[in-house]
């Protein structure tokens, strides 16, 4: 993969498959351990994460952590720290999850909604934004993948 | 007197068992295990040492922040446990001051600085005549620009520790800072049972449900409650 690139996807069994790939990406190439997905309701941002745990904890069942915030899914040789910003409105929230906490343990870091905490993510990370682009296929998505400050 | 003290506010964890403000064992991790794996385990293994349980001592103390949310939850959880279940007085320490005794041997103006991210810090100052040190601000979180134009008006040379030591020397410009070496930056349990017996001289302990934390922010829960009374005060 290189970046920034656009990929498409056409189910959320594809979506999977991309976040799978991007994870592997991440270990095999020592890339941030940060990642931030963009994109509205519905998109298949937990699909992503689906796809992403599997290559890291693959037993792990993956859910959106809308309730909890966040979600820690222990793999072999790391852990993947699931979080949702939805309901995030600050950074006293943000701080009072742990936030902060968790990138320091040397997990990874995937976080849903970052638009609400644009202002905290870290200097170098890899941005990911899910798009539906088209009317008529209504599981069709542009997932287009970058990498920030690395 | 024994204590037992721990610091699980930043990365590090340390624990420390003194008798009579004298150490006798500090062990410090920075292995970015989870504290609430490595703490007890951690006294578990300094007591067994010198053959003592936990109801040899007499006094437990930990910082309470400010620091990491998670970090200082778990230190001050730890702490109530071994207080409340040993029957034995505990005492807050700030987390800046016993950073500050890391160089309470020098003389002149002392700054603790940790990473609060986004170019802020948890900080205090202090002044130190070598033997005691006197407090010249509150702990207060704020940015790392903000902290050097206050210390700049000091127009003297400040000596740093801390965790936020290597982001605050890059981005001072204005303040003249003093060397620190390594060992002397990060937080020590033994720091805290320092600052615990002077408190504790000034009858400034407390039970295990007294010790509150720190966090120079509110925290979840408490700002929902502060949301809830509001509503309900204004209904």
């Amino acid at each position: 993969m290189t970046f920034p690139e656009r990929r498409a996807s056409l189910s959320p069994a594809e979506t999977e498959s991309l976040g799978e790939a991007l994870a592997r990406e991440i270990i095999d190439n020592g890339l941030p351990r940060f990642v931030a997905l963009f994109g509205d309701l519905g998109v298949g941002k937990t699909a992503f994460v689906r796809g992403f745990t599997r290559a890291i904890a693959p037993d792990a069942r993956v859910k959106s952590p809308t309730f909890a915030l966040v979600n820690e899914y222990k793999g072999k040789t790391c852990s993947v720290f699931h979080f949702d910003m939805y309901r995030i409105e600050d950074e006293d929230e943000l701080y009072s999850i742990g936030f902060y906490d968790y990138a320091d343990r040397g997990g990874i870091c995937i976080t849903e909604w970052s638009e609400n905490i644009e202002y905290a993510l870290p200097e170098s990370y890899i941005r990911v934004e899910l798009i539906k682009d088209n009317e008529s296929d209504t599981d069709s998505r542009a997932v287009l993948f970058d990498m920030i400050g690395a | 007197m024994k204590i037992l003290a721990l610091d699980s506010s930043a990365l590090i964890a340390s624990v420390a068992l003194c008798e009579d403000g004298k150490l006798l064992s500090e062990y410090t991790l920075n292995n970015k295990n989870t504290h609430s794996e490595t703490l007890l385990p951690m006294i578990e293994s300094m007591l067994s040492h010198f053959s003592m349980t936990l109801s040899d001592i007499d006094l437990f103390a930990a910082s309470a922040g400010p620091g990491s949310f998670t970090g200082v939850r778990i230190g001050a959880a730890t702490l109530k446990g071994l207080a409340f279940g040993s029957e034995k007085p505990c005492v807050e320490v700030s987390t800046l001051e016993a950073l500050a005794c890391n160089l309470l041997g020098f003389e002149g103006l002392i700054c603790p600085v940790m990473n609060a991210r986004r170019s802020q810090v948890y900080t205090a100052l202090f002044r130190s005549d070598g033997k005691t040190l006197t407090r010249l601000m509150d702990d207060s979180a704020m940015a790392i620009s903000e902290l050097d134009e206050l210390l700049s008006k000091y127009e003297e040379r400040v000596m740093l520790c801390g965790d936020g030591y290597d982001i605050t020397v890059q981005a001072f410009n204005k303040t003249e800072i003093k060397y620190t070496p390594e060992r002397l930056r990060h937080q020590s349990a033994f720091s805290v049972a320092c600052v615990a017996l002077e408190l504790y001289g000034k009858g400034e302990h407390k039970s295990d449900t007294a010790f509150k934390v720190n966090y120079l922010r509110p925290s979840q829960a408490e700002r929902e409650l502060m949301n809830k009374n509001k509503e309900t005060n204004e209904d």
